[in-house]
């Protein structure tokens, strides 16, 4: 029987899990493995396991209950384990790199940030401020112009749109900034001009909502802000413990 | 702020984040983390400079006469532009992508209340760096329940 694991805790987290369950249908029981003054939550896998939604729902439910109750190593998703022992196994000769992580991130929580431009109020702004697009536009239409002239004037136009949601995107992030211990940029997916995670202490939670609520007031509907957590430090661990450690 | 029910717009960190133990296994992302093409890669386009170059024409006409009211434009564009080429191609894509993935017989095993994570794609804007060809990357998932679709 193979162990999935969520979490890493110190052994003096309270663990307060009732009424989770974790992946699989029916959601799995939720056990602990205690080793080297650490905890790791992990529930047994099941035989064979194909992600759903439900199951990255279980696994965040998870977390965020542990992350809410103190200070919790989030494993990436699925992380499956032979058994309960190697995962024991693993807590002791990681201990020291865990430990230390745990310490650091103490009382602190991360905060992702997503912006998202409306193409089309972009596209006007840009053509308000750039005297030099409009003309081209209008010449283009004058003279009927061919594909190739139209394909470079879309480039442009196109650049300068990006230009512009970058932009905004440095902005939002340096107003940030200063709010953050670190700062963690992670790929523009779905779409978006800004996918910004900060580590913030716990009782800056409210400043920051408070500045995200200005600089989406700032960017006067050209770009939605959303403003996700707090979140377990997922941006904020190490993706793997240094092979010297163990 | 946000907690549960938006959890797929911080998909990424879930499955891409997080302490990672080499010696452990993962279990298979097979319907959320299927191919996907990277779709940042549209802005820098053939399909999306003619895209832009339209956009602007329609939108820099609105200033100049009253004939289509900005409504009508809008809708126009959307239609047109941002969801027609673009976004259809590729889903086309992904689309192929889970047929070649997923076996057709696989789907009965499944518990009929649940649809699989399934990925979505969007085109819109990028950054600089994503300027050549298109790029096919394993990720990027963005399942949705199948009532949002």
């Amino acid at each position: 029987m193979s162990t999935c694991v969520y979490g890493i805790v110190a052994d003096s987290h309270p663990l307060g899990l009732d009424g989770l369950r974790g992946i699989g249908a029916p959601g799995s029981e939720v056990r602990v493995v205690g080793e080297a003054g650490l905890a790791a939550v992990v529930s047994t896998a099941p035989e064979r396991v194909r992600a759903k939604r439900r199951d990255v729902l279980a696994h965040q439910a998870l977390l965020d209950r542990l992350g809410g109750q103190g200070t919790v190593l989030p494993m990436r998703f699925g992380t499956v384990a032979p058994s309960d022992e190697a995962v024991a196994g693993e807590l002791r000769a990681g201990a020291g790199h865990y430990r230390s992580l745990l310490e650091e991130l103490r009382g602190r929580v991360e905060l992702n940030v997503r912006a998202a431009h409306s193409e089309e109020a972009v596209l006007r702004e840009v053509l308000r401020e750039d005297e030099g697009l409009r003309e081209t536009c209008a010449e283009l239409r004058a003279a009927g112009a061919g594909i190739g002239d139209r394909l470079a004037f879309g480039e442009s136009v196109a650049r300068a749109v990006e230009a512009r949601c970058r932009r905004d995107a440095d902005r939002v992030t340096g107003a940030l900034r200063g709010h953050a211990e670190r700062v963690s940029l992670g790929p523009l997916v779905n779409g978006c001009s800004l996918n910004l995670s900060i580590l913030v202490d716990r009782d800056r939670v409210g400043a920051v909502e408070r500045e995200v609520d200005r600089l989406r007031e700032a960017l006067d509907g050209l770009a939605d802000i959303r403003l996700h957590g707090p979140l377990s430090p997922y941006s904020f661990v190490a993706a793997g413990r240094p092979a010297a450690a163990g | 702020m946000s907690r549960a029910g938006t959890l797929y717009d911080v998909l990424d960190l879930i499955l891409d984040k997080g302490i990672v133990i080499d010696v452990f296994a993962r279990v298979s992302l097979i319907g959320i983390e299927i191919l996907t093409v990277d779709v940042r890669i549209v802005v820098a386009s053939v399909d999306t400079y003619l895209r832009f170059a339209e956009m602007t024409n329609r939108l820099d006409l609105t200033h100049n006469s009253k004939a289509q009211t900005l409504p009508e434009m809008i809708g126009d564009i959307t239609e047109k532009g941002a969801q027609g080429k673009g976004r259809g191609a590729l889903s086309g894509a992904a689309e192929a992508v889970g047929d070649i993935v997923r076996p057709k017989g696989s789907r009965k095993e499944d518990d009929g209340d649940e649809e699989e994570a399934k990925p979505r794609q969007r085109a819109r804007s990028a950054s600089d760096e994503e300027k050549a060809k298109p790029r096919v990357r394993a990720r990027r998932p963005r399942p949705d329940d199948e009532d949002a679709r």
